[in-house]
């Protein structure tokens, strides 16, 4: 926040009336006190409070903290049916409000607790920037607004990895707003200038498994009106879509043109598909399986020497990526499983494959394996397609790359997104710390269970323990962090919870939540969220505004600008608006109706 | 001041204070031909004309001995040390106003005093850390002879008549505040219930006395039975009594469970020089509006007598006069002190 905003800010502080006094009935504790509220006036959760406190020898003590809970109860009531003699008039009572509030900060560090019969006030201005550590933040990231309506911040040093990094999203699909929030998040690490110039290398990634409503981040959005601009601009945001995007999908499948398989957006995405000759170079064989319980079996021990084998056999032929391997051509990724199945079943040629003491049934069992990953990645692995220049998947060359993946089996996107991630990462670390790259997987707990080991769990959690020094932040989304890998969330410096379901916030995982928010994050409204991070010792609830970027066709504001692929070639025509105004029903029905779609 | 907090329970022996009418007269005159004669004497039904006023006021008052006390009798001039003491009383009393009108129960005035009751004539005040106890001398009226018993029998009753000053007190204030504060459209439709005898309050305009035990009979027996055939909302007819003092009273039964013939009866009176019109229509609005605050019997021991807005003001009145413990600890404090 600017600076000079401050000296205004201390004429609304000095002015703030107090709310009510603490409270003597309960236990005052540095941590913890409840305020007794005036008759006339009121706190709810959320709010930001102050009290001041002379301590001898030492001068003023300012206790800040957050309303964690309010309660309300007639005194003079014994039992439940006084309440009826009391608003008959019969039985004198009186209502009385009673606030508790968690300490987030004791300044000077004295920690003496309030004692009862102090006044305290809502904090505004400074006292709350102070009571929330917001002064103390360098450069901070907005995430949203307070209960009060003023900005909550992040602290961008536990985000890009000076002190902390990865921000870990949980949350019920559909109610959550998981995916949006990281977006939103994204938007704000990149246009709050908190990043200051580091901003332009900053990139991220994207992977998208639920529709295709990633595909139009760059495009405004059609709802974006003036009270949604206002929004974003007390947050400092500019209201604007992501100005610079990719986009990958994969092919569609048997299909020689290699066009993308996406129907709501036709142009400027991308077919992306490895060709055998880098399937067998880079050994990606393991990613291939990459399911949880892969690890556990002895045939592991085959897929690497598969691997090995034929990143020494193969050798490139043509300009399409096919290889040659003893002599025999490979286009397709059937013919490649057909070789090594044929190679692995022959007496002959077995031990060579396989390793000299692997038993038949070891082998059988890759074999099952191996043909069961024929259907789902034929289409992405593949030497039949003439190579397009942006074929690869790479971060390079604009700010925000998104993968999708719904069109995938689930076999396939975990393949797809081992590889990806295990390839930025040594491009990181090829490169050096010099720029961020913020990687964003839905699902996580899909691809970092707790239980079990896989390729890509180890890809994620070498990027949960050194993602912090290559400058990779992982940006995780799921419903259950209890079924996420440990390493990963306690590694997490932001803590991002959603609506929760109850079972769910009463594990472990959320132990960061105080009781009331538990019992909150169950019925939080989408839009909302609780952010956790390491300076502040309390969550706070935050709600951030609706996307101003499209996250469906039918929000963009214009013609998502386009080459004109249509049979019939008129995508584009002179008023500029276009197919977009009349997208097809069935287009529609394929959008995802289960998770984090706007309008919240 | 030297004084000696006295180390017994200050409860103890308090059972002989009574709680206002101390002595029982049995010498009452009664006259039973105001309403109608006595031999058409029926139970009164509540008439439908009498609207229940726009705001009843409750008046009560608590009280609570802290402390017995010895002081000391003072240091002669010749500076030998006194062997004797006076008994006295540390007590602390309040009394209040609980205004019902409409949906609306709220205190409206409270006072809370702290006195130290002595006989003793070089009796000053006594300042502790959690209030101070004013000084009030009473009269030595007992003979010398007549024991410590009677002693603190007066005491008490001086007590008692502080507390009867505030209750006046706070009642005349608590009407100028509902006045003022225009709750009420018709200032003058209020009623203000007094708990216990009206004695000593009988001017008080449009105020009646509440009592709710009955230690004496005063009707003659062919009268008096007709008050245990009482149905709920019913009255006797009016009659003036006459004892130490004189007023217009009768006997009303409340809503509640039916159990003893007297159950849920209480008597109520009202000043004796009243237009016979005026007590009527007293009498009429008692029957109105008091049934509606008679209490459940699994909610208060003295149901349904002790009318709910009586039991919160005692409560709200008992929580006033502080943590007994606390004070008589300060008490104990000062008296090291002193």
């Amino acid at each position: 926040m600017p600076a000079e905003d401050s000296e205004s800010e201390d004429a609304v502080q000095t002015s703030a009336p107090p709310v009510g006094l603490v409270a003597g009935t309960e236990d005052s504790t540095p941590l913890q006190f409840c305020v007794a509220l005036d008759e006339d006036s009121y706190l709810q959760l959320d709010d930001v409070v102050v009290t001041l406190r002379d301590v001898p020898d030492v001068g003023p003590v300012v206790t800040s903290g957050i309303v964690t809970q309010v309660r309300a109860r007639h005194e003079g009531a014994s039992y439940g049916s006084d309440v009826f003699l009391i608003s008959d008039g019969v039985l004198p009572a009186r209502t009385q409000e009673i606030a508790e509030v968690s300490t987030t900060r004791v300044e000077p560090e004295i920690y003496v607790p309030p004692r009862p019969g102090e006044g305290v006030r809502r904090a505004t201005g400074t006292e709350r920037a102070q009571a929330l550590y917001f002064d103390q933040m360098d450069s901070r990231v907005p995430v949203g607004r307070g209960r009060d309506g003023d900005p909550i911040y992040v602290n961008m040093e536990f985000l890009d990895g000076t002190r902390g990094a990865h921000v870990s999203i949980s949350g019920i699909s559909g109610v959550a707003t998981k995916t949006s929030f990281a977006l939103f998040l994204l938007h704000s690490i990149f246009r709050s200038g908190a990043l200051g110039p580091r901003a332009v290398n900053a990139k991220a990634l994207l992977f998208s498994v639920k529709g295709e409503d990633l595909l139009f981040l760059d495009q405004p959005n059609v709802n974006l009106n003036d009270d949604l601009k206002a929004e974003y601009a007390a947050l400092g945001l500019p209201a604007e879509p992501f100005a610079s995007a990719g986009f990958w999908a994969p092919p569609i499948p048997d299909d020689t043109t290699g066009r993308p398989n996406v129907t709501g957006r036709t142009s400027g995405v991308e077919a992306f598909w490895w060709t055998l000759e880098e399937f067998c170079d880079k050994q990606l064989l393991p990613y291939v399986f990459a399911d949880a319980e892969d690890e556990r079996n002895q045939y592991t021990i085959v897929i690497h020497q598969v691997a090995a084998r034929l990143r020494r056999e193969a050798m490139s032929v043509g300009d399409y990526g096919a290889v040659k391997v003893d002599g025999a051509v490979l286009r397709t990724y059937p013919d490649l499983v057909d070789l090594i199945i044929d190679r692995l079943t022959d007496e002959d040629t077995r031990a060579d494959w396989a390793g000299p003491v692997t038993g038949t049934g070891t082998v059988n069992a890759f074999v099952r394996r191996l043909r069961s990953s024929l259907r789902p990645l034929s289409s992405i692995i593949r030497a039949d397609l003439p190579p397009g220049p942006n074929r690869a998947i790479s971060t390079e060359n604009q700010q925000l790359t998104v993968v999708d993946l719904h069109n995938l089996h689930e076999r396939a996107q975990r393949f797809v997104t081992g590889v990806v991630l295990a390839a930025e990462t040594a491009r990181k670390e090829d490169a050096g710390p010099g720029g961020l790259l913020f990687t964003m997987i839905d699902e996580l707990n899909k691809y970092a269970p707790r239980e079990g080991n896989s390729p890509i769990k180890d890809v994620l959690l070498d990027i949960a323990e050194r993602g912090r020094s290559l400058g990779i932040i992982l940006i995780g989304a799921q419903q259950t962090a209890s079924e996420v890998e440990r390493r990963i969330v306690s590694n997490s410096a932001i803590r991002v919870v959603g609506r929760l379901d109850s079972a769910e916030a009463g594990r472990p995982e959320y132990g960061f939540l105080p009781q009331a928010q538990r019992a909150r994050a169950t019925i939080a409204k989408p839009g909302a969220m609780f952010v956790s991070q390491p300076q502040i010792p309390v969550p706070l609830a935050v709600e951030f505004p609706f996307p101003a970027w499209a996250t469906r066709l039918s929000e963009c504001a214009g013609p998502v600008q386009s080459t004109p692929r249509t049979p019939n070639g008129s995508a584009v025509n002179g008023s500029g608006r276009v197919s977009s105004v009349a997208p097809s029903a069935d287009l529609l029905s394929r959008l995802p109706d289960d998770d984090d779609i706007p309008p919240f | 001041m030297r004084f000696a907090v006295d180390g017994w329970d200050p409860a103890y022996g308090s059972g002989m204070e009574a709680e206002g009418e101390i002595l029982t007269e049995s010498t009452a005159t009664i006259s039973v031909d105001i309403e109608m004669p006595a031999g058409k004497w029926r139970p009164v039904d509540p008439s439908p004309d009498c609207a229940p006023p726009g705001a009843v006021l409750f008046v009560d008052g608590v009280r609570r001995v802290e402390a017995r006390v010895w002081i000391d009798d003072p240091v002669s001039a010749d500076g030998e040390v006194p062997t004797e003491a006076t008994p006295a009383l540390c007590a602390s009393y309040a009394a209040g106003v609980i205004c019902c009108s409409g949906d609306r129960s709220h205190l409206v005035g409270a006072q809370m005093r702290r006195g130290l009751f002595s006989t003793a004539a070089h009796a000053t005040d006594i300042v502790t850390r959690t209030g101070s106890y004013t000084a009030h001398r009473v009269a030595a009226t007992t003979a010398v002879g007549a024991g410590p018993g009677s002693l603190m029998a007066s005491l008490s009753q001086a007590l008692q008549r502080r507390l009867g000053d505030i209750e006046m007190a706070t009642a005349a204030e608590a009407r100028s505040i509902t006045h003022k504060h225009g709750a009420d459209k018709h200032p003058d439709d209020d009623l203000l219930v007094i708990d216990g005898p009206l004695r000593g309050r009988q001017h008080l305009p449009r105020a009646i006395g509440y009592i709710k035990s009955h230690r004496t009979t005063y009707l003659p027996d062919e009268l008096n039975a007709m008050v245990g055939r009482l149905e709920p909302g019913q009255r006797t007819p009016v009659f003036l009594m006459g004892t130490s003092w004189d007023r217009h009273t009768w006997y009303l039964r409340l809503p509640g469970e039916p159990g003893a013939p007297w159950s849920g009866v209480v008597r109520v009176e009202c000043a004796a020089d009243l237009p016979k019109t005026e007590v009527i229509r007293l009498a009429g609005q008692s029957q109105a509006c008091l049934g509606k605050y008679a209490s459940a019997a699994y909610k208060d021991s003295r149901s349904p007598q002790n009318l709910y807005p009586i039991g919160g003001l005692e409560r709200e009145l008992r929580h006033r006069l502080g943590d007994p413990k606390l004070l008589y600890r300060a008490l104990r404090a000062a008296s090291i002190r002193a």
